[in-house]
Order: C-alpha cells, then sequence, then structure tokens
C-alpha cells in the first residue's frame, strides 16, 4: 500500500506544482485585489506540500510492497466496454445499444447468455422509457 | 389560530390530499434514481400545476421537494451511490451498515430521521421564519466565505483514519473547481480551448462515478466480497428504544443545522449534513464509529439534509430569496398563481403560508410511512445477483448524468470519475473529502474575492466581522480537534487506562 502512497504522492505533488506554475500565467489583481491565478497558486501550494509528506511517508515504508487489484481482467474489460459504449454514443439505436452493451458484459461477468440478454433488453426498454418518453431526455 | 384553521381546511380537500400524494410518490423516485434531481422533478412539473388550482398545484410541488430528498437515501445506503447531492453523508454510515446486513434498520433510520429533520424545520418555518431569515440576511460575502472555510476544514474529519489522504483528496476537488471561468473575472482556467469546459465540471456526474460506477468496479474486482455482502441479512427496520434514544440528540442536533445551514442562501443540504454529520462525531461518546455504520452518524446527516428543505423554504417565504434552484423554480411557480412571497406574504396572507406548512408536514409523514413499509421490500434489491445490479448501477447512472444537461461530456466526466473511484478506493484515498472540495471550491473563492473587494483589499477589516470571526473560530477547533484527540488518547494510553490499538 505504502507504494501506492509514492506514486500518489509524486503524482499529486506534481500537479500541485504544475498549479502553481500554470497560476502565474493568469492575468493578476488590480488594486491589492487578488486576481485569477490567486486560487490556482494557493491551492497548488497545499497540494505540493500535503503530497511532498504523503510521497516522504511511502518512501520511508517503500518495504510494505504494492497494492494488487484482484480479478484485473474483469475490471479492465468492463472498462473496455465501458469505453466503447461510450465512443458509440449518440450513435443511434440506443435500446439495442444499450441491450448488447449491458448483455455482453454479463456474459463476461459469468452470467447465461440468454437470461443476459432478456434482462439487458428489459432494463434498456425501461430506461427508454423512463427518461426519453416520460422525461423528454433525447437518448438516440 | 384562524389563519392556522383556514390554511389546514385548504389542505384537507381530497383533490390537495391526492395531488400531495402523487408528487410525494414522483418525489421518491426521482430521489432514488442516481442523476434525477429534485430541481429536475419540480421544473419538470410545474407546467402542469398551471392546469390546477393554487393549492393543488403548490401540494404537488412541496410532495416531490419533501419526497426526492429522503430518497435520495435509499440508494446511497444499499448500493453506496447517493440518489442526491444531499445524500453523500448518509452512505458513509448507512452502506456500512448494509455491509453488516442491517440494510432495513438503516432505511428505517433514514426515513425516520429525514421525516424528524423536515417536521423540525417545518415548525422553525411556522414559528421562527423571521428571525431565521433575519439572521441568514446577515451573510455577506465574508459569512460565506467562513461558512465554506468551515465545510472546507471538515474534510480531515471525514477521512475516516486517513487524514493525511483525505485532506489531499479534498484538495484535489478544490483544484478540479478551478476548471471553468474565474468567477470575477471570466477569464478562462484550465479548458484547454474546450467550450465544454467553461461551464466547469458538474459535481453531480463526478459524484456518480466515484460513487457509483467506482463502487461496480470493486466490487468486480472483489467477487467474493460482492457475494457475501449480497447475501447479507435485511434485519429489522425500527430501531429499538435504546437506539433511538441514543439518536434523539444527533437527530435533533442535526435539524437544527440543516435548518440553519439550508436558510443560507445558496447553502443547501448537501453542506448541512457534511457539517451535522462531523458536529455529531465530535460530540459522541462513540465517535470513533462514525463512517463505520453508526446509527447516529446516519441520524444525523439524514435529518439535517432534509431539515434544510424547510430553511430554504423560510427563506424564500419571507424574503422573496431561493435558497436554492428548487426554490427558484418555485418562486416561480408561485409568481405563476399570483403570491408573491416576500415579507409581506406573512403580513397580509398568512393563511397562505400556512397551506404551504400543512401540505409539508403531510408530505414529510407520508414519505416516513413509505419509506418505513418500504424498507423491506426496496432492501431487497440486495438480493438481485451483483452482476445484474452492476448493470442497472451503470445504465441508470449513465443516462442520469447524459439527463442533467443532454451533454455527453458529463457522462465522460462520470466515467473518468468512476475509474478514479475505483483507483482511490484501493490506495485507501477517501472520496467524501474529494467531492465536498468540488462542492465548495467555487463557493469559497467567489466569496473570499467578493469579500476583499467590499473591504477594499484588506484583509484585516474582515476580521471586524462577528459572524465571520465564529466561523474561523470553528475552523481553527476543527483543523486542532484530530490532534486534540490524538494527543489526549496518547495521554490515556501512556496512563495504561486503554489498550493500544
Amino acid at each position: 500500500m505504502r507504494h501506492a502512497d509514492t506514486i500518489c504522492g509524486a503524482l499529486l505533488a506534481a500537479l500541485g506544482c504544475a498549479l502553481i506554475v500554470s497560476g502565474a500565467g493568469f492575468p493578476a489583481g488590480t488594486g491589492g485585489l487578488p486576481g485569477a491565478g490567486f486560487f490556482p497558486q494557493a491551492i497548488g501550494a497545499l497540494m505540493a506540500l500535503l503530497a511532498a509528506a504523503l510521497l516522504v511517508r511511502g518512501l520511508r515504508h517503500r518495504s510494505e510492497g504494492p497494492f494488487s487489484i484482484t480479478n484485473m481482467r474483469e475490471v479492465a474489460v468492463t472498462a473496455a466496454l465501458l469505453l466503447a459504449y461510450l465512443l458509440l454514443w449518440g450513435s443511434g439505436w440506443f435500446v439495442v445499444r444499450t441491450a448488447v452493451f449491458l448483455a455482453i458484459m454479463l456474459s463476461l461477468l459469468g452470467q447465461r447468455w440468454i437470461p443476459a440478454l432478456g434482462y439487458a433488453s428489459a432494463l434498456s426498454i425501461l430506461v427508454y422509457l423512463a427518461f426519453d418518453a416520460g422525461l423528454n431526455v433525447t437518448l438516440e | 389560530m384562524a389563519e392556522i384553521l383556514a390554511g389546514l381546511s385548504a389542505v384537507l380537500a381530497w383533490q390537495v390530499l391526492g395531488f400531495l400524494a402523487i408528487g410525494v410518490c414522483l418525489g421518491a423516485v426521482f430521489g432514488a434514481l442516481p442523476g434525477l434531481t429534485a430541481t429536475m422533478g419540480v421544473a419538470l412539473l410545474t407546467p402542469l400545476t398551471f392546469w390546477v388550482s393554487p393549492e393543488q398545484g403548490l401540494a404537488m410541488l412541496l410532495g416531490i421537494y419533501c419526497g426526492t430528498i429522503p430518497s435520495g437515501g435509499i440508494p446511497a445506503i444499499l448500493i453506496n451511490v447517493p440518489g442526491t447531492p444531499a445524500s453523500i453523508a448518509a452512505s458513509w454510515d448507512g452502506y456500512a451498515l448494509t455491509r453488516k446486513g442491517q440494510a432495513g434498520l438503516a432505511l428505517g433510520i433514514n426515513a425516520l430521521a429525514s421525516t424528524t429533520g423536515q417536521l423540525t424545520s417545518i415548525a422553525f418555518l411556522a414559528f421562527l421564519a423571521f428571525p431565521i431569515a433575519s439572521f441568514a440576511l446577515r451573510f455577506g460575502p465574508a459569512e460565506y466565505f467562513g461558512l465554506t472555510l468551515l465545510g472546507v476544514s471538515l474534510m480531515a474529519g471525514v477521512s475516516g483514519g486517513h487524514v493525511l489522504k483525505g485532506v489531499l483528496s479534498g484538495t484535489l476537488g478544490l483544484a478540479l473547481a478551478l476548471v471553468g471561468l474565474d468567477p470575477m473575472t471570466a477569464y478562462p482556467r484550465y479548458t484547454f480551448g474546450m467550450s465544454e469546459f467553461l461551464d466547469g465540471i458538474s459535481f453531480v456526474p463526478v459524484m456518480i462515478g466515484l460513487f457509483g460506477l467506482g463502487e461496480v468496479l470493486v466490487q468486480i474486482s472483489d467477487r467474493q466480497a460482492a457475494r457475501a455482502s449480497a447475501a447479507a441479512a435485511i434485519g429489522r427496520v425500527l430501531p429499538r428504544i435504546a437506539d433511538a434514544k441514543r439518536m434523539a440528540r444527533a437527530t435533533f442536533s442535526g435539524a437544527a443545522v440543516g435548518t440553519m445551514v439550508g436558510a443560507i442562501p445558496a447553502a443547501g443540504g448537501d453542506i448541512g449534513a457534511v457539517i451535522a454529520w462531523e458536529q455529531a462525531r465530535r460530540t459522541s461518546s462513540d465517535g470513533d464509529s462514525f463512517g463505520k455504520g453508526s446509527l447516529s452518524g446516519l441520524a444525523a446527516s439524514c435529518s439535517a439534509c432534509n431539515a434544510a428543505i424547510g430553511g430554504g423554504m423560510t427563506t424564500m417565504l419571507t424574503l422573496g430569496i431561493p435558497g436554492d434552484a428548487v426554490s427558484a423554480i418555485l418562486i416561480g411557480a408561485l409568481l405563476i398563481h399570483g403570491i408573491q412571497p416576500g415579507p409581506l406574504l406573512f403580513a397580509n396572507n398568512q393563511a397562505f403560508v400556512f397551506s404551504i406548512v400543512f401540505p409539508m408536514i403531510f408530505a414529510s409523514l407520508l414519505i416516513m410511512v413509505i419509506g418505513i413499509l418500504g424498507a423491506k421490500p426496496l432492501a431487497k434489491v440486495l438480493s438481485i445477483p451483483a452482476p445484474w445490479l452492476w448493470a442497472g448501477i451503470i445504465v441508470f447512472g449513465t443516462v442520469g448524468a447524459y439527463a442533467l444537461n443532454n451533454a455527453v461530456t458529463d457522462v465522460w466526466a462520470m466515467y473518468v470519475a468512476g475509474i478514479a473511484g475505483f483507483l482511490f478506493r484501493k490506495t485507501q484515498i477517501p472520496l467524501g473529502p474529494l467531492v465536498l472540495g468540488l462542492i465548495l471550491g467555487p463557493l469559497m473563492e467567489s466569496n473570499l474575492r467578493r469579500a476583499l473587494i467590499l473591504s477594499r483589499g484588506d484583509w484585516s477589516a474582515m476580521l471586524t466581522r462577528p459572524i465571520l470571526l465564529v466561523f474561523l473560530t470553528a475552523t481553527l477547533l476543527s483543523l486542532l480537534w484530530p490532534l486534540i484527540r490524538a494527543r489526549r488518547g496518547a495521554a490515556k494510553r501512556s496512563q495504561g487506562r486503554i489498550p493500544d490499538a
């Protein structure tokens, strides 16, 4: 877990520094008032300070090893399916597209094909009726 | 007394009660579906009220408002996905109770504490409306800044034992809140030339992603644990008398905090619930159990987020100032029906004021009955096979995020937040502070800078404002309290009074 602390600390420290640097490029305030860069710099400084503390803590306990993600394949496949579903958003056939996406996801998660397809179809139709027909949210 | 009876008799017509019941049921559906908010429900159904009498139309809108917030706690408790932003704090203890096999009790407490919060705030509205509203009116930018600073300082408290990571998570939320136009000069910050980012990052899709999609990915990763929790018992619904007595203080103090915060324009139930939860944790003798399934923690947050309804209505009716987006739409509906909210409403038409108070009372009682009777059937959702439940969360979350603005960027925000939520959970980074930072960041920045404009850039002039000083003191105490507790704990351990953990 401490390995994760080191990575998070380093990433957030870099983000904090980026906020400080980018904030300096925003227009300054006038008449002693803070400008658009004041808050980014203040938050960046706070983040860099706290992240440095996390980084040091992580480095001190390096021997405790990295964190692990179990069932990595299923998580990755679900994330990839979500990405594909999102990339196809608005391409038409909402009910069919959603039903197919859900059925594939359910079958990859160990569910039988036919019940999965039935449930996915029913869920897609329900969502379509509730949002598109009921609430006038255009789902394509 | 005559005004009270006139208000009551206007409400007791069966048509009014019927529209009220329809509103409560619709509100319950809107609250239970992540992405659908009270604002959306009231806005969608306001045109329908033009076809009926003002009493009937208003009863339906109030029913939606009073029904949405308590039912927002249902998905927060059962599947760790807050139905509304106000229910974020309810998920901290509510979902922990579900994992312990006490989903029924969590839902029962949600119903009871929500109604207690609503009824308490309605009592404030009926009898103390003007003092509360005049207190809320004393809030200028400096006081708002103090309130938001106090809210941000609670990050450490809601970090569940990971203080450093919690504060960092909150700082990340504050950083995300910087995206969009600068609140004072409209200078674009971190938009990368994309017009979609000019309005900033909406926190509702982020919330759905962090808590909903993130939870789904975690459960896919830990499938054994997911199966165990799905098989958990529902348990009893109503708390035992002894538990109710233990929760009473947290419930009523949560109601008071929620009413006061709700009365302050732009500070709603989401902020009120977090402040009430943290206050209850600090004052409880069992503060360490908060976030791990504390009944008092759940009661305080549910009570506060619902009490904000009465607080917001108080400011709206007495001053004509909308406390939040729902109140703004309600003001519009009232104006269309020929009713002008403001001080004269209380002076000239007190019967009408009570014709608002009584529907709210009936609505909060009805949602309590629905909540208690529906607790066991609703908790059956836990016996649905986990992959089917995940599919439902993903599709409702996705479409709910899209429905907010009909924008696919909100769905992207939800998915990115979902992946981040998964990684954060795996690395034990608390999620609550991030959402807190995202909500409070814009309020804190804009109000500090407005206050400095009013004081002509003089920081010390702000310290002459007593309400701000109270908030600054509370913030300081809030930051020092974990250190004080740690020192006291260490002192006790060194004296051998309590065993080392």
